[in-house]
């Protein structure tokens, strides 16, 4: 095989995944109808995808540790970020929800996301198990989804005030950069899984080879992605917090 | 300095001996912001001229080819103190002084939110800059450049004290600069006056703050290298001892996390002079004051993404290198955007050329340089044959001194007649710019030639190749410019302070808040506040019909400072107590033969955690029967506390007395060294909280008077006391649960 043919051929479009997504669509529309924003919505399913049946998926299925962190970043922050800013300006949490609505759960889901799922023993079987990748996915959504809310609520009262915010993203990075530092520079395989992986659609040769993607540069490019392209998205968050919070209203020019 | 009210009421009381004394040892005592920013100002100044000497002997030595002035060994360490002096003890010292007199001026307070924290803060540095150079006489200097490389800084290699007092020096230091931090968060967010909210702030102020952050980030990572490398030298420890298994290149992983914030830690305060004098004498508001202030805060967080870019010749691998360029090329665009929002404000200015004018266009060309050839630099391919080469000397120059140097330069006379109530000379003035501009080019642009043909830095001396002798010789005259230029600066600083112009509240006609006090401003710094709602309330007074645009809301919200100071300081501590289990974790991931965590006795340490953490929940008790007023239950709760913190530390030490009997002792190998390290630095923090609590525990026994007062001062011993509880569950967690996984 080549690398023209993986990427044309390593789609897995599996019947469940596909009607779990109509039917979100379907929901989504049932319920916001009009209202909601279905841009962001499209986005947040078009992400889901590359990420669940693209070679993407294929690759991250224990072959490589990098592509399994590029889709661990994509479920966990672009994803639920896209789905919040889909939801109308007028949604908010029903009572029982609104126990979440706190920004230290808020903070530990989202830096526990990161942190959890990098645990050896974790990580290992979510490559491998079937069952286990999908509750890691749904954590994922749902932890990011969480995450997210203290600065993406769809209204404005239920958001953090712009510089605590910051101070949210600012440590949540920190939490997140430290994590990729260790992945980074540990010497020893975190998910031990990639290191030998079982060649079940004949990719190694081209991976290892042709792309000369070692399992240790694999780890390291992994560990990379988690620290610096995720800072960046928290960064930008950051400066979308300074935006928000320079743009916020005027108030009447009574004291002038 | 030359305070008016001061002078009046000397001479009112010359007559009375007591208060005389006093007066004479008021700058020594003095907790006031204004004299503790001047103080600051003239250590640097001081030093500022020690490190131009150290700087004009390396640049005589290598103005001709075989020279032999001063010998190799005193060349290093000439180059080491001069780097080390001048980040350290002049750009530092330097800024902060300004930051010191006009940032609380700025938002209206009446002083730094800790005033004696203040005053030890700066009496750090004068401190530090003695112990660094008292190592001249102590056996010699540093010789290892100011970043300190290992294993060349290990005992084997230097064996002389010099890196012992570097270290030292830094470490005091550093806990100076940290100190200054949490002092102004804690200024800006608790003492803010009516109307000055967080959007209104001017940039100075602003990038000041945002900036202490930075410093909290980056100083405790130093700190914590600074005390593995005195544990190396002193203790045998062997964090970067190649040889007995430790990591030279996790030395320069620390150093580089740091450094390289460091740059941007003297820059931001430099970015905000700029950022308040182009547009006063430009005579517009600033352009994109939202995007000057939103880019500050990406710079910070870029710059803690970025260290590798000092470490491409280290052999990291293509795939680090190839992230540290990204992100490298990526903090040029929030500094570009800066540069751009500067020359924005100038276009269709009415600009005046005076003196602090003169010096901030100097600093955008030359910081422009600076940023090119910083770019340069970024690419790794290109680093590779220009690292450590005059090319990199000229770029950092460009930097330190084109840039951060310049813009004090300019900051210099235009805030000198709020300090000193006089205006300086303005002729003088522009004799010291044009000196500066032509030594500082002439030194530095053919510094980068110099580099391309392939001078390498750090070389006493070189053979008389075609080229290299004249262009140096350039290189040379041109720092006796720039000292020439210096010369002027202190004579003209003298001058002006006894004979200038008589310069009022406000001679530049500016916008901010510390023109609208008397100049030099009272000891309370304001009699009276102007409304403030808007960036420029001075520019509202005097254009009632056309004010600036109402910026957000009045509502002005001032947590307690305590708290706020209190939880700053904890910030910092995250950075340091990260480094060392970071470090522990680098080499626990590649064990050794000798002991290991199989030594540790975990059962008994989780009794005495226990005890630990149970102290955090009886402080709180102890908390909430102060709240009631309940003085017997305080006392108690508070009193169980401390026995359990004591019992916990009583744990500790019966663990290192057995390690000892078993002959493990810190020099072992690599786990003992990072273990006691990790626990030792934890205990320390564990027994300073006891301390606490029993002067807390002896105050509340004495009277019951002060008894209602020290509720907001036990919350933050509080925070202290959970915090160092917090860290206990991370130590637990890596050092003795960690190993259960193996």
């Amino acid at each position: 095989m080549t690398t023209y043919q993986f990427f044309t051929t390593a789609w897995t479009w599996n019947s469940i995944g596909l009607s779990l997504v109509i039917l979100s669509c379907v929901a989504y529309w049932l319920a916001f109808g009009r209202q909601g924003r279905p841009l962001y919505f499209a986005g947040a399913i078009v992400v889901f995808l590359l990420a669940m049946v693209s070679p993407l998926s294929a690759l991250a299925d224990g072959y490589v540790f990098s592509a399994h962190m590029v889709q661990h970043i994509l479920l966990v922050l672009i994803v639920p970020a896209l789905l919040l800013l889909s939801l109308p300006r007028s949604f908010s949490l029903g009572p029982p929800l609104t126990y979440f609505n706190h920004p230290l759960i808020g903070w530990i889901a989202g830096v526990g996301a990161m942190w959890l799922w990098h645990a050896p023993a974790l990580c290992n079987a979510a490559a491998t198990s079937r069952i286990v990748l999908a509750i890691q996915t749904t954590s994922l959504l749902i932890m990011g989804s969480v995450f997210w809310w203290q600065v993406l609520a769809p209204r404005e009262a239920q958001r953090l005030s712009p510089p605590a915010g910051i101070v949210y993203l600012f440590t949540a990075c920190t939490a997140c950069s430290v994590l990729g530092i260790i992945l980074t520079f540990a010497p020893v395989s975190i998910c031990p899984v990639y290191q030998q992986p079982v060649d079940r659609l004949g990719i190694l040769s081209i991976i290892r080879g042709d792309w000369g993607l070692t399992s240790d540069r694999d780890q390291q490019i992994g560990g990379l992605l988690m620290w610096v392209p995720m800072c960046a998205i928290y960064a930008a968050a950051i400066l979308a917090q300074m935006a928000r919070w320079h743009s916020s209203p005027q108030p009447e020019q009574s004291n002038a | 300095m030359n305070e008016m009210t001061t002078m009046a009421e000397l001479r009112d009381v010359v007559l009375d001996p007591a208060k005389r004394r006093h007066y004479q040892l008021a700058w020594l005592s003095t907790v006031d912001h204004k004299r503790i920013g001047v103080l600051y100002m003239v250590t640097g100044l001081f030093f500022l001229i020690v490190g131009g000497i150290e700087a004009l002997v390396i640049r005589l030595q290598l103005a001709v080819p075989n020279n032999n002035l001063v010998a190799p060994d005193t060349f290093n360490q000439l180059f080491t103190l001069h780097g080390t002096t001048m980040i350290f003890l002049v750009a530092m010292p330097l800024l902060f002084g300004f930051v010191n007199y006009i940032l609380p001026l700025q938002i209206g307070a009446r002083d730094m939110a800790f005033p004696r924290l203040n005053a030890f803060g700066y009496w750090c540095q004068p401190f530090g800059g003695i112990l660094l150079h008292f190592s001249i006489l102590a056996g010699g200097a540093p010789a290892v450049g100011w970043f300190s490389y290992a294993p060349l800084s290990e005992t084997p290699y230097s064996s002389s004290p010099g890196v012992d007092y570097w270290a030292i020096s830094l470490f005091v230091l550093g806990l100076g600069t940290i100190s200054f931090a949490v002092n102004t968060i804690a200024t800006v967010i608790s003492c803010r006056a009516p109307g000055m909210t967080m959007r209104r702030l001017p940039l100075f102020t602003w990038m000041n703050f945002v900036n202490s952050f930075l410093i909290l980030i980056a100083l405790p990572v130093l700190n914590a290298g600074l005390a593995m490398i005195l544990i190396d030298r002193q203790l045998d420890g062997h964090f970067f001892l190649p040889f007995r298994g430790g990591s030279a290149v996790l030395w320069q992983h620390i150093f580089w996390a740091f450094g390289h914030p460091e740059v941007y830690i003297v820059v931001l305060p430099a970015f905000g002079m700029i950022s308040e004098i182009i547009p006063v004498f430009s005579r517009k508001p600033i352009f994109g004051y939202e995007f000057v202030a939103a880019s500050t805060v990406a710079i910070v967080v870029l710059s803690s993404l970025v260290w590798g870019h000092h470490m491409f010749t280290v052999g990291m691998g293509r795939a680090l290198d190839l992230f540290f360029i990204i992100t490298s090329m990526l903090i040029a665009i929030p500094t570009g955007v800066k540069v751009l929002n500067w020359s924005a404000t100038m276009i269709g200015g009415r600009i005046r050329f005076s003196v602090p004018m003169l010096f901030c266009i100097a600093f955008l060309v030359q910081f422009l340089c600076a940023g090119l050839t910083g770019i340069s630099h970024a690419s790794a391919a290109l680093d590779w044959q220009t690292k450590n080469s005059y090319y990199l000397v000229a770029h950092f120059h460009f930097v330190f001194v084109g840039a951060i140097v310049f813009a004090m330069l300019g900051a210099l006379p235009y805030w000198f007649p709020k300090m000193s109530g006089r205006m300086m000379s303005e002729s003088l003035g522009k004799w010291t710019f044009w000196l500066w501009v032509i030594g500082f080019n002439m030194t530095f642009i053919i510094q980068h030639v110099l580099g391309l043909y392939g001078m390498p830095r750090r070389i006493f001396t070189y053979p008389d190749i075609p080229g290299w002798g004249w262009m140096n010789m350039v290189s040379t005259i041109g720092v006796f410019f720039m000292g020439a230029g210096t010369l002027v600066l202190v004579w003209n600083l003298a001058v002006s302070y006894f004979q200038g112009k008589i310069a009022g509240d406000n001679p530049w006609d500016a916008w901010t808040l510390e023109w609208a006090t008397t100049s030099p401003p009272p000891h309370e710094n304001f009699l009276a506040l102007p409304p403030i709602h808007s960036r420029r309330p001075l520019w509202d007074i005097t254009n009632p019909d056309r004010p600036d645009p109402i910026v957000g809301d009045d509502q002005v919200d001032l947590p307690d400072h305590n708290k706020t100071g209190v939880l700053a300081f904890l910030f910092s501590e995250v950075g340091f107590f990260g480094t060392l289990i970071l470090a522990y974790l680098y080499f626990y991931a590649h064990p050794q033969a000798g002991p290991g965590p199989k030594e540790l006795d975990l059962p008994r340490t989780l009794v005495f955690s226990v005890c630990l953490f149970a102290s955090s929940f009886t402080f709180w008790r102890s908390e909430v029967a102060l709240h009631k007023q309940l003085r017997g239950s305080m006392l108690g709760w508070l009193a169980l506390t401390i026995a359990l913190g004591a019992v916990f530390l009583g744990g500790q030490a019966s663990e290192y007395w057995k390690l000892f009997q078993t002959g493990v002792d810190l020099s072992t190998n690599m786990f003992s060294t990072t273990f006691f390290t990790l626990t030792g630095f934890h205990g320390l923090h564990v027994l300073i909280g006891l301390i606490t609590l029993l002067i807390f525990l002896w105050m509340a026994w004495q009277g019951d008077s002060a008894f209602a007062k020290f509720d907001t001062a036990f919350k933050c011993v509080g925070y202290y006391w959970h915090f160092v509880d917090i860290v206990w569950v991370f130590v637990l967690l890596t050092v003795y649960l960690l190993p259960l996984l193996r």
